[in-house]
């Protein structure tokens, strides 16, 4: 059976080149379809339930919305409370995600339409531009190396600039580069071509145009995590974005990666000198039901402790200020990492809100009040890290409304019931996990992923049995 | 005969090409001993990198294979896939590790990095020589579940794995289950009543074909392995015939025995026989042999005469001459949802805690909220059973406290004792509640929001501060505590006093963990393997963990592990056997002594002496493979499967070599 529809092709009447390049749907559709199920979102928590189902013998397609898999895990340096590198963590994870022979990769997708009943939906997926034929490109990389035009990286944030065509990280799964089409010289200018003209097998392709895909499957689970609040746009007080040495939490992750920009080093963005005091400001659009967001981001008070003890680590003599308003260290370990980063690291916890951020001569002014002592608080730093609230990721309402579940007024996802159901939607067949239910950290994450692929293995289970009986 | 070897050099890019000389190292790899190809590639891993790979073995006809590029960790597998495909033995491939172990950290000395590079290439050469061909080991697989704890995580994963279709037992120790969760009234941060919310879940349990529950039980031994366990369950004797029992409540009536009822904190009175909890589910009374007069000591009045219930029961349904049963259950996977006690307020005796009455932990006082509990649903002094119209509720007792208790956080208190003030409140309205608290946690979806409201709409005070002590003062209780945030000392006239006790593992869970083979930190908590990528799998392969034993948490977070937890055993389910790595200890059977060190040290339980031979068997099937046996042989009877020391031995002769040619 024909299922997967190039629709574009079939529209404008004429063959066009196809964007989706790896994940060749042949074995996706070699088993029925109760045995299939899509996965949106590619970070941990799409990766866990994925590769969970694929050793259960489902095939499941991953659909990332970005060029490559890994997720917001892959920016980080080392995670809280063990101080294990991310990268090594989490990377044999991708790897093993994109050689699962169970698994198949749709990178640069998103999900357009939702039709059908649980056990048999069918999806119908957008395949973005990548203007790279996926195909042909080994990955040799001549072609970032080439390309001469600089910018700013999704991936580095403010840390680091990337060239136009890149790949979203070094260990990046699939290991294919994509084009910027915003900063890409040949697409807004009409000149340039270095990496068409560099590439050994022909495999750039500025024409390519972006086409639709169906796919059928008997589940879906929803990991689409999250992103930064909008702090540079919302928070006029801490600088607005306008003072290059205020950076947020996932930039200073970058700053810290052993493989980032700055190869770990500490140094200010403006102009590149060692930072000898920093201050760490939790809470940053989080708990402010007046301003910004009501709720707690749940993992900020853990990444600062983090921050705080990594710099530390590099910048031996070097003073942390962290402005809290309360510690909120709550899972296995965490408190004793909080009160070894006070009593052993020497970091500084005020307790208060920092007022005002501002930029004075060399150095930047924080301005905020010890509500403990009730004194004033000025103190002058080299470098001030926001840990910016954790928002849903953009589009999520628009998912929701194509896929039938609920948002809340903060646009996480709704579960079916808080306590004894926090998989299940309102939906039958759709079941949400991560950060896009609520924030939460990485371990909370992949319990949740393996929570949603055990919901999924029930629901098809059981509607397999159904069916035996019926025949 | 020698092997052919074959040498595949990655540049990784640049991540190896930068600091690496892959051409000269490729030049030098073709001279080493046995080599008949070597070369280098930007991307081995590649879909072209592994090509050439399995063509080159196909071509040169190599039965030996080196491929000198990142850690094995992240493509071992792919390339023994690779090899395995075109029909080298998998185990004839062996990873350099030329990146992490030398071109990342050797970023500027190129011929040295080379140097360094060339003796890894030549180190690993020489294990390869010396591989054995294997083939994976197979182990059968029963696909049934033993599920040890019967509240809402052990519900939770059973339900979902009979659902999947798998046969599962579920061990609880208590007369019914349902764990913590049916003494709770109410749940935040949406106020959802928990009776109705439980009552579902245990019907459900109760009336599944495929859900089996032994209550009053206990794990007594636990053999074998994963796939293959086999636990004898220790069942103390129920007494009453649930088959003929009506629950008409004639025994209980008259019962001369009054011992305070745990299940509700001490709040009430119960006989030796009673109903453990208010749920429906739980009607049929048990007997506790601890507090019948039948059972006591024949030297005491009364001593092993009393019958009044038997004589009492109109159906005949009571027998004490029941005695304790064994059952044997073979099962393949085990999810430990041991759970939490609260830590006992007798360790605080600045707050009065069993001494003063109107001082009480929070579970007592959740059994003050429910409707069929003590006093019906009103917050009551357990002392006058007046009114209580000032409350004082302080938080972390016992927790956060590393000199003098537990050093970690409970994690749901903050949330708990906002939702028990802010119902006080919803009851008591012209009452106050005070909230004695270090940090607020409240972190979690809706969570801030609740208690945001609980003190703008409830005026819930919260005093930020640790309370030095409780007293009884003239007709009421003085908290003293401090103020951080205003710097002053606050005494606190109070009627009743809450304490938010921490939560701590199961007691007996060290003995347990013991018996279930699985290892728990220094608070007794069970560890899972990794706290970000595997947490809910226990140190033993099939074992698995959910809720509060292996740390605190609220419902929510542990039914997403239990969750996990059957979504795991699901997966490893779906195939009919097991397979398992062959890179695991071997046993030289001339030299083995039978000393029975390796025996005390396999962290696993692994190895076992034969009764007939003397000589310390290795059982395939759950040896991991980690090596400290062959440490610990004195003899050195034991090896590791293609690590053997002599492996060892040629590999780090070969740096010695290089280093001094260096």
């Amino acid at each position: 059976m024909g299922e997967i529809v190039e629709l574009n092709s079939v529209i404008d009447g004429e063959p066009v080149t196809c964007a989706c390049a790896l994940g060749d749907l042949t074995e996706f559709e070699s088993v029925p379809v109760d045995r299939r199920v899509m996965v949106i979102g590619g970070g941990i928590t799409g990766i866990t339930a994925a590769i969970d189902l694929g050793n259960a013998g489902y095939q499941v397609m991953m659909v990332e919305r970005l060029p490559s898999v890994g997720g917001r895990m892959l920016q980080l340096s080392e995670t809280f409370p063990t101080l294990d590198c991310a990268q090594c963590t989490l990377t044999p994870r991708t790897v093993e995600s994109g050689q699962h022979p169970k698994v198949t990769l749709k990178t640069s997708c998103e999900v357009e339409e939702l039709k059908g009943e649980p056990g048999d939906f069918t999806v119908t997926v957008r395949q973005k531009v990548t203007y790279v034929d996926w195909n042909k490109c080994t990955g040799c990389g001549t072609c970032i190396q080439k390309c001469p035009s600089k910018g700013i990286s999704l991936f580095e944030r403010d840390a680091g600039r990337m060239t136009a065509i890149y790949t979203l990280s070094p260990q990046a799964v699939p290991n294919k580069p994509f084009i910027d089409a915003d900063r890409c010289r040949y697409l807004t200018r009409g000149k340039c071509g270095v990496c068409a003209k560099s590439c050994p097998v022909g495999a750039i392709d500025y024409n390519q145009q972006e086409s639709f895909f169906e796919a059928r499957v008997g589940a879906i689970i929803v990991a689409t995590g999250f992103d930064i609040y909008d702090w540079k746009n919302k928070m006029p007080e801490y600088g607005g974005g306008k003072i290059p040495d205020v950076i947020d939490g996932l930039t200073m992750e970058r700053y810290l990666s052993a493989s980032g920009p700055t190869a770990g080093k500490i140094v200010r963005p403006s102009d590149g000198k060692e930072v000898k005091e920093i201050v760490f400001i939790q809470c940053v659009g989080s708990r402010n039901p007046e301003l910004h967001k009501s709720y707690c981001s749940r993992v900020c008070c853990m990444y600062t402790a983090k921050h705080a003890r990594l710099y530390k680590h590099k910048v031996h003599d070097g003073q942390v200020y962290v402005f809290y308003i309360d510690i909120r260290s709550t899972g296995k370990g965490y408190e004793q990492f909080i009160q070894q980063s006070v009593s052993e690291e020497e970091i500084i916890y005020i307790r208060g809100r920092a007022a005002k951020v501002f930029q004075n001569g060399d150095q930047i002014t924080v301005q905020g009040a010890d509500t403990l002592s009730g004194r004033k608080i000025e103190i002058n730093a080299d470098m001030v890290v926001l840990a910016a609230a954790m928002v849903p990721n953009e589009g999520a309402q628009e998912l929701a409304d194509i896929l039938g579940i609920k948002c809340n007024d903060d646009g996480f996802f709704v579960e079916d019931n808080y306590k004894l159901s926090p998989i299940e939607t309102g939906h039958q067949g759709i079941y949400i996990a991560g950060c896009c239910q609520g924030s939460k950290d990485i371990a909370d994450s992949s319990a949740q992923g393996s929570a949603a692929a055990s919901k999924v293995q029930v629901l098809l289970s059981s509607l397999r049995r159904q069916n035996q009986e019926a025949v | 005969m020698e092997k052919k070897l074959g040498v595949f050099i990655c540049w990784c890019g640049s991540n190896i090409a930068s600091s690496v000389d892959v051409d000269k190292a490729a030049a030098e790899a073709a001279k080493l001993d046995g080599v008949v190809h070597a070369e280098n590639y930007m991307y081995m891993c590649s879909d072209p990198g592994q090509q050439l790979v399995k063509d080159t073995i196909t071509e040169k006809g190599l039965d030996g294979v080196v491929v000198a590029c990142c850690s094995p960790r992240m493509h071992e597998n792919t390339f023994r896939k690779a090899a395995g495909s075109v029909g080298l033995n998998s185990y004839l491939l062996e990873i350099a590790n030329i990146r992490e172990q030398c071109s990342w950290v050797h970023q500027n000395n190129k011929p040295l990095a080379t140097a360094k590079a060339v003796s890894i290439i030549e180190g690993t050469l020489d294990k390869v020589k010396e591989n054995l061909p294997l083939e994976t080991i197979t182990i059968d697989l029963t696909k049934r579940v033993c599920v040890v704890g019967g509240g809402i995580a052990g519900i939770m994963s059973a339900l979902d794995l009979a659902n999947a279709g798998y046969d599962v037992v579920i061990i609880e120790r208590e007369p019914a289950i349902g764990g913590h969760m049916s003494q709770i009234s109410q749940t935040f941060p949406y106020f959802h009543n928990v009776p109705e919310l439980l009552k579902k879940k245990i019907d459900e349990v109760n009336a599944h074909p495929r859900i089996k529950v032994y209550v009053n039980s206990e794990v007594d031994v636990l053999d074998g392995y994963v796939g293959n366990f086999n636990v004898t369950i220790k069942t103390r004797p129920a007494f009453v015939d649930s088959a003929k029992c009506t629950a008409c409540g004639k025994c209980l009536e008259v019962c001369p025995v009054k011992v305070d009822d745990e299940f509700n904190r001490g709040l009430s009175q119960r006989g030796a026989i009673f109903r453990y909890n208010q749920l429906e589910t739980a009607k049929i009374p048990v007997l506790e042999q601890g507090d019948c007069l039948h059972f006591a000591d024949s030297d005491s009045e009364d001593g092993g005469k009393c019958t009044a219930c038997v004589d009492a029961c109109p159906e005949d349904a009571i027998d004490l001459g029941t005695i304790r049963s064994l059952n044997e259950e073979f099962v393949g996977a085990i999810v430990m949802a041991t759970g939490y006690d609260l830590y006992s307020p007798t360790n605080m005796p600045e707050y009065g805690a069993g001494k003063i009455p109107d001082v009480i932990d929070a579970l007592a006082f959740e059994r003050l909220l429910d409707p069929k509990g003590p006093t019906k649903g009103q917050v009551l002094r357990p002392s006058d059973g007046a009114v209580p119209k000032k409350v004082v509720f302080i938080q972390c007792v016992g927790s956060r406290d590393p000199e003098r208790h537990k050093a970690y956080c409970s994690r749901a208190c903050c949330m708990y004792t906002a939702k028990q003030a802010r119902l006080y409140r919803q009851q008591v309205e012209e009452g106050t509640a005070y909230i004695s608290y270090m940090d607020i946690r409240s972190d979690s979806k809706d969570f801030e929001e609740f208690v945001q409201k609980g003190m703008e709409e409830e005026n819930l005070v919260y005093i930020r501060g640790r309370v030095a002590k409780v007293i009884e003062g003239d007709g009421c209780l003085q908290v003293f505590t401090s103020d951080t945030l205003s710097g002053r000392q606050v005494v606190i006239e109070a009627d009743l006093v809450v304490l938010a006790m921490a939560m701590e593992p199961k007691a007996g869970i060290r003995e347990l963990a013991k018996k279930m083979n699985v290892t728990i930190d220094g608070d007794a908590f069970l560890s899972e393997t990794h706290i970000k990528l595997y947490p809910v799998e226990s140190s033993t392969k099939g074992v698995y963990l959910a809720g509060c034993g292996q740390s605190p948490k609220d419902i929510t977070d542990t039914v997403s592990q239990a969750l996990a937890t059957a979504g795991k055993i699901q997966t490893m389910f779906s195939n009919e056997t097991l397979i398992a790595d062959p890179l695991i200890a071997e046993v030289k059977d001339d030299v083995c002594s039978g000393c029975g060190i390796c025996i005390e040290i396999c962290p696993y339980g692994a190895r076992l002496m034969n009764e007939f031979t003397r000589i310390s068997d290795v059982n395939q099937a759950v040896c991991q493979g980690c090596g400290a046996c062959i440490a610990a042989c004195p003899n050195k009877a034991c090896e590791l499967i293609n690590s053997t020391s002599r492996q060892f031995l040629r590999t780090i002769g070969d740096f010695a070599s290089r280093s001094e040619a260096v």
